[in-house]
C-alpha cells in the first residue's frame, strides 16, 4: 500500500512537471497576449477601413525627463493612429540591457526597443526585425542622412534606425580656465598640448582639482582612427588595431596621471565621467573631459560654470571624430505587428512635433527637416552644440572617417577594458602587462561572440 | 493482500494525507526548482548565448572555468574572504547582543524588534544605497573621522576597502541569528548557573562551560544558514559596487560574476556551469560542517540522564 501511494504521488507530480514544462515551451512564442485579447473583442467586422486595435510595447533607457518626453511623443502617435495603443516602459541605463536580454531570452521582449553602440551584438544574434520591406511606405527614410541608414544596415539588412546623432568632443569648463588665468583651448590642438594644459591647470587650481578625466575607454576608438586604425574590423571579424597602438594610448594616460593632470582612479569610481549628475565638472573639479555633444545640455543645466565644446586633439589623420548614432530604435524579430513597428519608428524620426518635444535628448535629429525645426528654437547651450557639430561636419569633408561599430560582446569588452585601466590606475599592473592582457582578452571576446 | 492489519492501512492513510499536504511544496519543487535545475545542468554543457539555441560542447565550460579564468579565481577568493569574515563576526555579534538582552531588561520585546529590523531591511536595495552614502568619500563616516583630524578614503570606491563595507552591512543584519540565540539562551536551565556559582565559578567560567556548550546546537544551525546565505550574497555587492564588479573586481562576488556572464555578457552556458560549481562548493562545505558536528555540537538529550 505504501509503495502504491508513493507511485501515485510520483505520477501526479510527473504530470504536473510536464504540464509546467509545456507551459514553459509556450512562452517561447511571442507573448503578445494583451494584443490577442484586443483582437478578440474588437474584430467585429474585419474590413480594411476599420483597422483592428493592436498594442505595441516599447522600451527605452534613461531618466524621468527622457521618459516624460518619450511618453508625450507616444501620446501624439496614439492620437494620430487611434487604433494603436502604445505601452512604454523604461529602465535606468545600468539595468536596461540585462532586462532586455532576459525578455529576449524568454520571448517576451517589447515590439520596439532602443539600442546603443551594442546594436551589432543583437544584429548578430538575429533578434532584430529586418525593416527593408517597409522603407518607402510605412517607414519613410527619404530625409534621413545616408550615413545613418548605412549605420543601421548590418550584413545587408536594415535592422536599426538611429534616433539621434551626436559627435564626441572635449567639453571645456571656461570658468575654470578664467580662474586659472589660462586661455581656453581651441580646435586644432595636439595631444601634447592637451597633456600640458591638463597638468598646468591642475597645478594652478590646487588640491582636488584636475585637468581632465581619464577617457582611455571613451576615446579608444577615436584615437585608433586618428592613427589609421580602428577598434573592430567588421569584415574580417577581428580587432582592427595592433597592440603597440593600444600601448601608446594607455601609456599616454598613465603618464598624464603620474603628472597629476587626471582625476584619481578612486574619484573616477565614485564620480564617473558618464554619470552626468555626479560628473566632477559640475562641481568645478575637472576642467576638460570627453563627452557626446548631446550631453552638454544636461551637464550645463547642473552648473553655473560656463561650458563649451572644442574638437579633440589631432592625431596624424585628423580628429577622428564623425557624426555617429547615439542610439536608435529596433523592432523585435518576433513582433506580431511589424508594419506598425515601422510606422512608429517612422513617426518618431520624422514628425516635426515629436522632434520639438524630444529636442536633443537623444542627440541631434537624424532628418534634415527636424534639424531645422530645432535649430530655429535653439537655446544658448544648444547653439554651442550646433556650432560644434557643424565644425565636425566641416572637418569630415576634408578628413573623412568611416562610421565604426563597437565590437561584438560590447558589455564584456567595456567591463574588461575598464578593469585594465583601473589595474594601471591603482598600481596593480604595469601598463605593459595590463595592455598585453587587454589585447588578448579583446580578441577572445570577439571570437566568443561572433560564432553562434 | 486481504490480511492487511488495521495498523498498516492506518499508516498508509496517514501517508496519503501527508503527501496531500506536501503537494504544494512538491509542485513548487518540481516545477520551480527541479525543472530549472535540470535545464541549467544541460545549459552548462552547451555554448548558449541566451538568444539563440544552445549547442553542445560537453565539459568545455567547466574546463575553461577551472583552467583559464582569472575572474573565476578572484571571485571565488573574494567570496571565501567574505564568508570567512562575515559569518563568524555576525554570529559573535548576535550572541553578544542576545546575552545582553537576556539579562531580563524591561521592554525586551521592543529591543528585540529594534535589533531584528536590520535583518528585514538589510538585504534590500534601499539599505545598500544608504550604505553607499554613509561610506562615500563625503559620507557620514568620513565626516565623523574628520572630527579627529583623520581624512578617510572613499570606502566604497577603493578596491582595498569596499569589501569591508559590504561585510559590515552583513554583520549589521545579525537580527535573525540573535533571535534564535535568545531563544536558545532562554532554554539554558537556571539551576546550572546557581549550582556552578555555589561551586565558585565566575561569569567567564559559566559562559564557557555552561552557556556555550548548551548553545552549540543553535550555533550549528546559525553557522550552516550563515554559510549558505553568505555564499549567495548578491544585492550588497551589486548595489554598493558599480553593478559590474568594480572597482577592480573588488565587488565581483561569485553570484555577481555568474549574473554578469549570463545576463550581460551573453554566456548563459558558462554561467550555468558556474552555478553548478557553486552548488558543489556549498554542498561540500555544508557536508564538512555536518561531519564535524559530532565533535563540538552538544545535544542535551545525549546525556541520557532522566
Amino acid at each position: 500500500m505504501k509503495k502504491w501511494s508513493l507511485l501515485v504521488s510520483i505520477i501526479v507530480t510527473i504530470c504536473l512537471v510536464t504540464a509546467c514544462s509545456s507551459n514553459g515551451g509556450n512562452t517561447n512564442t511571442p507573448a503578445a497576449s494583451p494584443a490577442n485579447n484586443n483582437t478578440a473583442t474588437n474584430s467585429g467586422d474585419n474590413s480594411s477601413d476599420t483597422p483592428e486595435e493592436i498594442e505595441l510595447r516599447i522600451m527605452w533607457w534613461g531618466d524621468q525627463e527622457r521618459a516624460d518626453k518619450t511618453n508625450q511623443v507616444i501620446e501624439l502617435f496614439e492620437a494620430k493612429y487611434p487604433h494603436i495603443d502604445v505601452v512604454g516602459e523604461f529602465a535606468p541605463s545600468s539595468g536596461y540591457f540585462d532586462k532586455l536580454n532576459t525578455q529576449l531570452a524568454s520571448g517576451t521582449a517589447p515590439d520596439i526597443f532602443f539600442l546603443g553602440g551594442n546594436v551589432i551584438d543583437y544584429a548578430l544574434k538575429e533578434v532584430l526585425l529586418p525593416l527593408d520591406g517597409y522603407v518607402g511606405n510605412a517607414l519613410d527614410l527619404s530625409d534621413m542622412d545616408a550615413a545613418m541608414i548605412q549605420y543601421g544596415t548590418v550584413n545587408g539588412q536594415l535592422l536599426h534606425i538611429s534616433a539621434g546623432a551626436n559627435a564626441r568632443g572635449i567639453v571645456i569648463n571656461k570658468t575654470m580656465f578664467e580662474k586659472a588665468g589660462m586661455p581656453v583651448p581651441q580646435d586644432g590642438w595636439s595631444w601634447d598640448d592637451y597633456a600640458a594644459i591638463a597638468t598646468e591647470i591642475s597645478e594652478k587650481l590646487g588640491d582636488g582639482v584636475f585637468g581632465s578625466y581619464d577617457f582611455t575607454y571613451d576615446g579608444l576608438d577615436i584615437y585608433f582612427k586618428q592613427h589609421g586604425q580602428q577598434l573592430y574590423n567588421m569584415d574580417e571579424q577581428k580587432v582592427g588595431f595592433d597592440e603597440a597602438m593600444a600601448l601608446q594610448w594607455f601609456s599616454y594616460w598613465a603618464d598624464l596621471a603620474a603628472k597629476g593632470g587626471v582625476v584619481t582612479p578612486e574619484l573616477a569610481v565614485s564620480n564617473p565621467n558618464e554619470d552626468i549628475a555626479k560628473n566632477l565638472m559640475v562641481t568645478s573639479q575637472v576642467a576638460m573631459t570627453l563627452l557626446p555633444s548631446n550631453q552638454l545640455t544636461s551637464l550645463q543645466s547642473l552648473t553655473t560654470d560656463e561650458l563649451t565644446m572644442v574638437q579633440l586633439p589631432r592625431g596624424p589623420k585628423g580628429t577622428g571624430v564623425v557624426f555617429e548614432s547615439s542610439q536608435g530604435l529596433s523592432g523585435y524579430a518576433k513582433t506580431e505587428h511589424p508594419e506598425e513597428v515601422a510606422q512608429f519608428i517612422s513617426f518618431f524620426i520624422n514628425d516635426s512635433e515629436a522632434a520639438s518635444i524630444l529636442g536633443n535628448n537623444r542627440g541631434v535629429p537624424v532628418t534634415a527637416a527636424n534639424r531645422d525645426v530645432l535649430q530655429a528654437q535653439a537655446s544658448d547651450v544648444e547653439k554651442i552644440i550646433y556650432d560644434y557639430t557643424s565644425r565636425v561636419s566641416e572637418a569630415t569633408k576634408t578628413e573623412p572617417f568611416n562610421i565604426s561599430y563597437n565590437l561584438p560582446g560590447n558589455a564584456e569588452f567595456e567591463k574588461m577594458t575598464k578593469t585594465a585601466i583601473q589595474e594601471i590606475g591603482f598600481g596593480r599592473k604595469s601598463v605593459e602587462e595590463a595592455v598585453a592582457s587587454f589585447y588578448k582578452d579583446a580578441q577572445e571576446i570577439i571570437a566568443n561572440n561572433v560564432t553562434q | 493482500m486481504k490480511i492487511k492489519s488495521a495498523r498498516n492501512s492506518l499508516a498508509s492513510d496517514h501517508n496519503r494525507t501527508a503527501y496531500l499536504f506536501l503537494t504544494p511544496w512538491l509542485i513548487g519543487f518540481f516545477c520551480l526548482t527541479l525543472g530549472p535545475m535540470m535545464a541549467s545542468l544541460y545549459f552548462s554543457l552547451t555554448k548558449y548565448n541566451l538568444l539563440n539555441s544552445p549547442s553542445w560542447i560537453g565539459l568545455g565550460n567547466y574546463v575553461k572555468i577551472l583552467s583559464d579564468d582569472e575572474t573565476f579565481r578572484n571571485s571565488l577568493f573574494l567570496t571565501f574572504k567574505y564568508v570567512l569574515f562575515s559569518v563568524p563576526l555576525k554570529l559573535i555579534f548576535a550572541l553578544i547582543v542576545a546575552m545582553i538582552l537576556n539579562k531580563g531588561l524591561r521592554g525586551l520585546g521592543i529591543y528585540r524588534t529594534v535589533y531584528y529590523l536590520p535583518s528585514l531591511l538589510g538585504g534590500s536595495i534601499a539599505i545598500a544605497i544608504v550604505w553607499r552614502q554613509i561610506f562615500a568619500g563625503d559620507g557620514v563616516v568620513n565626516d565623523f573621522l574628520g572630527w579627529f583630524g583623520i581624512k578617510g578614503p572613499s570606502w566604497i570606491s577603493h578596491p582595498d576597502y569596499v569589501i569591508y563595507t559590504i561585510i559590515m552591512l552583513t554583520i549589521w543584519q545579525f537580527g535573525s541569528a540573535m533571535v534564535i540565540f535568545l531563544a536558545g539562551l532562554k532554554q539554558v536551565p537556571t539551576e546550572l548557573y546557581e549550582a556552578s556559582s555555589i561551586d565558585g565559578a565566575g561569569k567567564g567560567r559559566q559562559f564557557f562551560n555552561i552557556t556555550l556548550p548548551l548553545l552549540t546546537p543553535v550555533i550549528f544551525f546559525n553557522l550552516v544558514m550563515g554559510i549558505i546565505n553568505s555564499f549567495q550574497a548578491f544585492t550588497p555587492a551589486f548595489v554598493i559596487g558599480d553593478g559590474r564588479g568594480g572597482p577592480l573586481d573588488a565587488t565581483m562576488f561569485y553570484t555577481l560574476y555568474l549574473y554578469l556572464k549570463g545576463f550581460s555578457f551573453f554566456d548563459m552556458g558558462y554561467a550555468s556551469a558556474l552555478a553548478w560549481i557553486m552548488l558543489l562548493i556549498i554542498g561540500f562545505l555544508t557536508a564538512i560542517v555536518f561531519t564535524t558536528q559530532k565533535y563540538w555540537v552538544f545535544y542535551s538529550d545525549d546525556q541520557g540522564g532522566k
